[in-house]
């Protein structure tokens, strides 16, 4: 199947539309929807190769409004090139919506769009924080999650643009030197507890240099010397990556050879963050949009037509 | 038709196996369909079984039990008519005693809609009994859910029952005066409800009684319940009888300790204003409303500042510039920006009223105070009422200080502020004329704003650059092609220069725009050879936006230029070598050619 025919293409933009607009899928079109996208996306390489210029949003958790929001601002898919860097799903109250938006989206513009696997695209990872019960309370059973975490097994781990910036979810790996490295690893499957796909999706950057033990019980740590290593090695001028909460959206470190970039603004709804994405023109300039989470209108009108009820 | 009705059986059966599963999801799915299975039962059946049963479930999850208690008030039609329908009270009764407040109230809601299906003969029988047994309910959530079903009681109790509503009357009395906070609580809340069912002898005397004494209650959170009943039984009495009885209360409560209590006074006064009329609104509650105006509290202030123009139209000018408008002032250098916000939206609602000398007196000075406000959102309210403004005296008084306001908003850090500067533009030329705002004046003020709308083409937010190309429409729809071609087109298309696509993109959209607005001959000397360059852009996006572009700008020209010039164009782009490209020059083209063959 791979890519949609011309005639397929009114039956997603009505997809999109419906879900700009903040409405659920029927549940057969979500079906659809995953199977399509398993074939478009399972034929990409573990490093999708991405043209400039493009915007690369990190985590957005289940944040629709948040999403919307990211679009108001960066500009909407098609008209804007987006890479998404994983962690569609949890925490956040709206998952579904999230995770069915992007995937349609990058169904619908394949060229446009890409998507990577962040370390919550995975059965065990969702039970725990909230797609799974999600799914389970809008469509009432199981068959939705399984939908998705099935496909996000086939989701590319990492993207690579102009062979320029390396975007992995997480991070590097003491299994992985090269980008062919990546390339050669068989990755339709469930995330592992250890190895190299674990490690893309769950590692972090460090100040200490070398490898270190990750706090977080997968992945590693690893410093500005391993980062200096794998961009030389790779001709690359930076890592691009997402994986972790910082306060202005974004955050350039080991010397600006890595740059975390988190686009779910007040995460979980109390964080008190900013957002941002990164926008690579067509030189290779980067440039950081910051943003806020969106307003809640109709909440905060029915709560100012309450009486303020602090100590009831 | 036989085998679809075991299927349909064998469904219900599923169902109702279903309610009984562990699973909460699939009980809560069962629950939802509890009318399927109603009506597959048969009336008969739902009144000896399926209702019985629910009966029993009373321990399940919160979550079930608000469920079931939704449900039951769509089972009236089910259960075989109006005599019947009573057999429904007993699981509501139930469950209009549990803990968890949603599902009472829930429960609460569906007995009082059975109530109102309900036969006199059935309310004696059923629904008064229910009543008076939950009233003297040992736990006080019986007793709460009571305040709520008493009204519906007595308004189905015949009134040849006298003794039975006297009794009513009595109960509900009681509840006023319970032990329970929460229980008066509730009874404060109902209490309107109660009187519009009542004798008018009896709200005059007995419900007036139980009203004064929950006026005074020791409980702040009961006594602001009681401020929402003085509007409703201000409707209820006669117009002396409100003077007498609740004009005194309101201005009470408006001196009230609990700030909580002044906050829902501040948010009640104009309704009841309205209901005792202007005369007595200004003699006896507008010195209350100017208290209100400078309570301590700024939730207060804030609730009373948003009513300001109401008050000032009922109560007229001459008492608004004693009373209101000194106070009006003040609240513009309020120290909370949410008062001052709450003020810029209604305040320029007060010219009308007032008229023009008045207005130029006393509230310009305020105005242009608020348009110098540190807080965006104090700002903007102003300009985006200046209409009403205008109206009376003209914006030229305001014109000094408008510009600097405009000007620093449409520079604001928040996108959303920038936004509605822009979209407001429009507006405001239209008003005005270029004159004002577009030509250059002294110290080449108008110059500036001119800039300021170019400038939004780059803005770095995608919305506000939309925004600023539908602006820029909007403008040489107001003030013509020639306008445009002069001060608009020819920066517009220095900025195709800029080396990031989503500004050029930008650009194209506004080339396009435009196209419409300044007619075929400009659009083609002007516009056209610039679309066409940027068919050869290198980034694809561009390409496409072109591609999209020219089919709606083809709407506006004749056919002979839309297959000379706009065809070719889309079909060297169906040539491109980017799929979304060849796409929307596809689409484009199936639009030229509608409009060719039209």
């Amino acid at each position: 199947m791979g890519k949609l025919d011309v005639e397929e293409y009114g039956t997603y933009d009505s997809m999109v539309a419906t879900l700009l607009e903040h409405k659920f899928l029927p549940e057969k079109e979500v079906l659809q929807l995953c199977e399509r996208a398993r074939s478009l996306i399972s034929e990409e390489s573990n490093v999708h190769s991405v043209r400039a210029p493009v915007t690369v949003v990190g985590d957005i958790h289940g944040q629709f409004h948040d999403l919307l929001e990211m679009f108001k601002l960066g500009g909407y898919a098609p008209d804007t090139n987006y890479l998404f860097l994983g962690d569609y799903v949890d925490r956040g109250y709206y998952s579904v919506e999230t995770v069915t938006l992007v995937v349609a989206l990058k169904v619908r513009y394949p060229d446009r769009v890409t998507i990577i696997r962040g370390n919550h695209e995975s059965r065990q990872i969702t039970q725990v924080y909230g797609f799974y019960d999600e799914c389970m309370r809008k469509y009432g059973h199981a068959g939705i999650w399984k939908a998705f975490t099935d496909l996000f097994d086939y989701m590319p781990l990492t993207a690579v643009i102009e062979n320029q910036i390396f975007c992995p979810h997480g991070g590097l790996s003491p299994s992985i030197d090269s980008l062919e490295d990546v390339r050669k690893i068989d990755r339709f499957q469930e995330v592992p507890h250890e190895g190299p796909v674990c490690d893309l999706v769950w590692s972090d950057p460090d100040d200490r240099t070398g490898w270190g033990m990750s706090p977080r019980g997968a992945g590693y740590t690893f410093g500005q010397d391993i980062t200096e290593q794998f961009n030389h090695a790779n001709g690359l001028k930076m890592i691009a990556r997402a994986h972790q909460l910082v306060m202005e959206g974004y955050l350039p470190t080991h010397d600006n050879g890595l740059v975390t970039i988190f686009s779910a603004p007040n995460y979980c709804y109390r964080c008190g963050n900013q957002a941002a994405i990164m926008e690579v023109s067509e030189t290779m300039d980067t440039e950081f949009l910051q943003f806020d989470p969106a307003p809640r209108r109709g909440e905060e009108q029915s709560a100012a037509k309450r009486c303020p009820d602090y100590f009831l | 038709m036989a085998s679809d009705n075991s299927e349909d059986l064998f469904s219900v059966a599923m169902l109702i196996d279903e309610l009984k599963n562990e699973n909460v999801q699939l009980r809560l799915n069962s629950i939802r369909r509890l009318t399927t299975i109603a009506s597959a039962l048969g009336a008969e059946r739902t009144r000896s079984e399926l209702v019985p049963f629910l009966t029993d479930s009373n321990d399940d999850e919160d979550e079930c039990l608000l469920a079931i208690a939704e449900e039951m008030g769509n089972l009236i039609s089910k259960v075989g008519g109006p005599e019947h329908v009573h057999c429904l009270l007993a699981p509501l009764e139930n469950l209009s005693t549990v803990e968890e407040t949603v599902v009472r109230e829930k429960a609460v809601e569906s007995a009082c809609k059975v109530g109102a299906a309900m036969t006199s003969e059935g309310i004696t029988a059923h629904f008064v009994p229910a009543v008076q047994r939950l009233a003297s309910g040992d736990w006080f959530t019986a007793r709460i859910s009571a305040c709520g079903m008493v009204a519906v009681a007595y308004e189905g109790c015949p009134a040849s029952e006298a003794e039975t509503r006297s009794q009513l009357r009595m109960t509900y009395s009681k509840l006023c005066a319970d032990e329970t906070p929460m229980v008066r609580r509730a009874a404060a809340q109902h209490l309107g409800k109660f009187a519009a069912v009542c004798e008018p002898e009896n709200v005059k005397g007995e419900i007036m009684q139980l009203f004064q004494q929950l006026v005074q209650d020791e409980q702040d959170s009961v006594r602001l319940l009681a401020v929402e009943d003085c509007a409703a039984l201000g409707k209820l009495l006669p117009r002396e009888e409100c003077v007498a009885e609740i004009v005194p209360t309101v201005k009470k409560f408006a001196a009230d300790k609990s700030w909580r209590v002044r906050y829902m006074v501040a948010q009640q006064l104009y309704s009841l204003c309205e209901s005792v009329g202007a005369d007595l609104a200004r003699t006896e509650l507008l010195q209350s409303y100017e208290q209100l105006l400078m309570d301590n509290e700024a939730e207060v202030r804030i609730a009373s500042a948003g009513n300001v123009a109401a008050f000032v139209q009922l109560v007229g000018a001459a008492a608004a510039g004693a009373k209101i408008v000194p106070r009006v002032k003040d609240l513009a250098t309020d120290q909370s920006q949410h008062v001052r916000a709450a003020l810029a939206s209604c305040i320029m609602g007060l010219a009308p009223t007032m008229g023009k000398d008045q207005t130029i007196d006393q509230l310009l000075p305020v105005f242009l105070t608020l348009l110098k406000d540190e807080f965006p959102d104090v700002r903007l309210n102003i300009i985006s009422k200046l209409d009403q403004v205008n109206q009376v005296i003209g914006v030229d008084l305001l014109s000094q200080e408008l510009l600097p306001a405009i000007k620093d908003l449409a520079e604001d850090i928040h996108w959303r502020v920038r936004l509605a500067i822009i979209e407001y533009i429009p507006l405001l030329a239209s008003q005005m004329g270029t004159a004002f705002l577009f030509q250059k004046g002294e110290g080449d003020k108008g110059g500036e704003l001119n800039a300021l709308c170019l400038q939004w083409l780059g803005d770095r937010v995608h919305s506000i650059r939309e925004a600023a190309a539908v602006n820029l429409q909007k403008l040489t729809e107001v003030f013509g092609a020639e306008w445009a071609c002069a001060n608009i087109l020819p920066r517009v298309m220095e900025l195709m220069s800029n080396n990031h696509y989503l500004y050029r993109t930008t650009v194209v959209r506004a080339m396009t725009l435009l196209a419409s607005a300044v007619g075929q001959e400009v659009a083609m000397r002007d516009i056209m050879p610039a679309l066409k360059e940027a068919t050869k852009d290198k980034v694809p996006n561009v390409r496409f936006a072109v591609a999209k572009a020219l089919g709606e700008v083809a709407a506006a020209l004749d056919p002979s230029v839309v297959e000379g010039e706009i065809k070719p164009a889309l079909l060297e782009l169906q040539q491109d070598q980017d799929v979304d490209v060849r796409f929307y020059a596809g689409q484009s083209l199936q639009l030229c050619d509608a409009k060719l063959s039209a």
